[in-house]
């Protein structure tokens, strides 16, 4: 599984971060501070969870093992 | 009764998207619970319409439709923001800013912001807080909105900002006047009387620095030279508005939600854990501000024809109760799949309080629900609210068991 970030698109609401610290790291400012990576094997669920939890939606994710990836298509 | 005229419908607003709405009094809105009447008016009205109140302005009530408005600065500008229009209304930065100087303004605000350094405040509002809570504890009743939920936000926000304490009252009945008034005349006057306020701290800090945001942000470069007298007025009045009046309301309408619903203070009392969640939740159920902008350019969308000069109302509280976007939308879920709201708005113009907001919000939470025992709304004292581009509560009453 996948997460891919449309990092120039994030406004800092840092919410990711706030659902799945782990995973979502920002920079000093409260932006996050990747394009994306590969969800290490267990932490799939924490990273639907930070996907989901963004209000811009551009936090996607690809290969969700549940089948549905985020966000859905219109 | 509004004293600013109901404006003639223009021709090319379709008969079938006009529909009356007062925002700032509008009877819809039902004493203590402006959102039962909120959303009552998202079930009738489109997504989109027009009302010919406080000068006649577009609304945004749909979440999608909100929520691309907000993405397309060059059409929906943040130039002029309030309603009705008044003649004084000047610029401030970065919130009357587009794209691209707004992300110049905004950068040293963010900095100042940012999730990190408002943790450092944390300790600071528990105190505050657990002052003020501890100090009604032994009454067995309160009036949460005066006693609590306006000076804490407000003093933690008067300390970060390096403003004199002292001042207190007479800052929050300017910030009532400009956000609550709806008359053109008292809000333009309010402006001005906290312009004049704010210039003379900037003088007196750039006179001498103190350990506070004022004098960072007179140290601060905008894109590599220093701020200027006119910037600093800017972003002081901006965040002088921003700060005082919404997490005060924010706190309220959790408050009052959780006085009424005695099982949601048991669980979260047994599990702290859950306040963040609750919170959020909390936030999309009462999201309270409404944002204005302006049309830059004729522009079609949403099946509409926006003119320029035109005003629209972002009415974010009835977007996150938009039944498309979320089910059930009046339910307070705390297992909801889709919290995420956006009672902070979204797009560049996300609110860079936030993550200070959020501090507050959740420290409040966590020091009523441990040293209150269970409280419900006081019945002596109805809960009083007012509508506008802020809607907040001028009272609220709440009784718990005192021994």
């Amino acid at each position: 599984m996948k997460i891919i970030i449309d990092r120039q698109a994030c406004v800092g609401h840092a919410r990711c971060q706030a659902v799945a610290p782990e995973l979502y790291p920002l920079d000093d400012n409260g932006y996050i501070d990747t394009d994306g990576f590969t969800v290490p094997e267990g932490e799939e669920a924490s990273a639907r969870r930070g996907a989901r939890a963004c209000p811009e939606k551009i936090i996607r994710t690809v290969n969700d093992p549940s089948g549905k990836d985020w966000p859905p298509k219109a | 009764m509004s004293t600013v005229q109901k404006v003639a419908r223009p021709d090319h607003v379709p008969p079938g998207l006009v529909v009356d709405f007062d925002f700032y009094r509008d009877a819809r809105y039902e004493p203590g619970d402006p959102h039962a009447g909120i959303a009552k008016l998202v079930a009738k009205a489109p997504p989109v319409f027009w009302t010919p109140q406080n000068g006649g302005h577009w609304v945004l009530a749909g979440h999608p439709e909100l929520f691309e408005a907000v993405r397309t600065p060059e059409v929906f500008s943040s130039e002029k923001q309030g309603l009705p229009p008044t003649s004084y209304e000047p610029k401030q930065v970065p919130i009357n800013s587009d794209p691209p100087e707004h992300e110049i303004y905004r950068l040293p605000l963010s900095k100042a912001f940012s999730p990190k350094a408002m943790l450092a405040l944390q300790d600071d509002i528990r105190q505050l807080a657990v002052e003020l809570i501890e100090k009604v504890r032994p009454e067995g009743r309160c009036d949460f909105a005066t006693e609590i939920a306006e000076p804490l936000p407000v003093s933690i926000f008067m300390k970060l900002m390096g403003l004199p304490l002292e001042m207190l009252g007479e800052y929050r009945v300017w910030v009532n006047e400009l956000l609550a008034s709806g008359v053109p005349e008292v809000r333009g006057e309010a402006l001005r009387k906290i312009g004049v306020g704010m210039s003379s701290i900037i003088k007196a800090r750039t006179d001498q620095r103190r350990d506070d945001l004022i004098s960072r942000l007179l140290d601060t470069e905008i894109d590599g030279r220093a701020v200027t007298f006119e910037e600093m007025q800017s972003y002081c009045l901006l965040l002088f508005i921003a700060g005082l009046d919404t997490v005060m309301n924010g706190m309220c309408f959790g408050i009052r939600h959780l006085a009424k619903d005695q099982a949601l203070q048991a669980k979260l009392r047994a599990d702290p854990a859950l306040i963040p969640e609750a919170m959020e939740e909390l936030l999309r159920r009462y999201t309270f501000t409404m944002p204005g902008r302006i049309v830059a350019r004729d522009h079609e969308a949403f099946g509409v024809q926006f003119k320029k000069n035109e005003r629209v109302l972002l009415m974010l509280p009835a977007a996150d109760l938009d039944p498309r976007e979320f089910e059930n939308p009046l339910v307070f879920d705390l297992d909801r799949e889709n919290k995420v709201h956006i009672a902070f708005n979204s797009g560049p113009h996300r609110c860079v309080g936030s993550h200070l907001a959020r501090l507050e919000l959740k420290i409040l939470y966590e020091e009523m629900l441990s040293r209150i025992p269970t409280f419900s709304l006081d019945p002596e004292r109805l809960a009083q609210t007012h509508g506008g581009h802020v809607i907040g509560f001028d009272s609220l009453g709440l009784v718990w068991d005192r021994s």
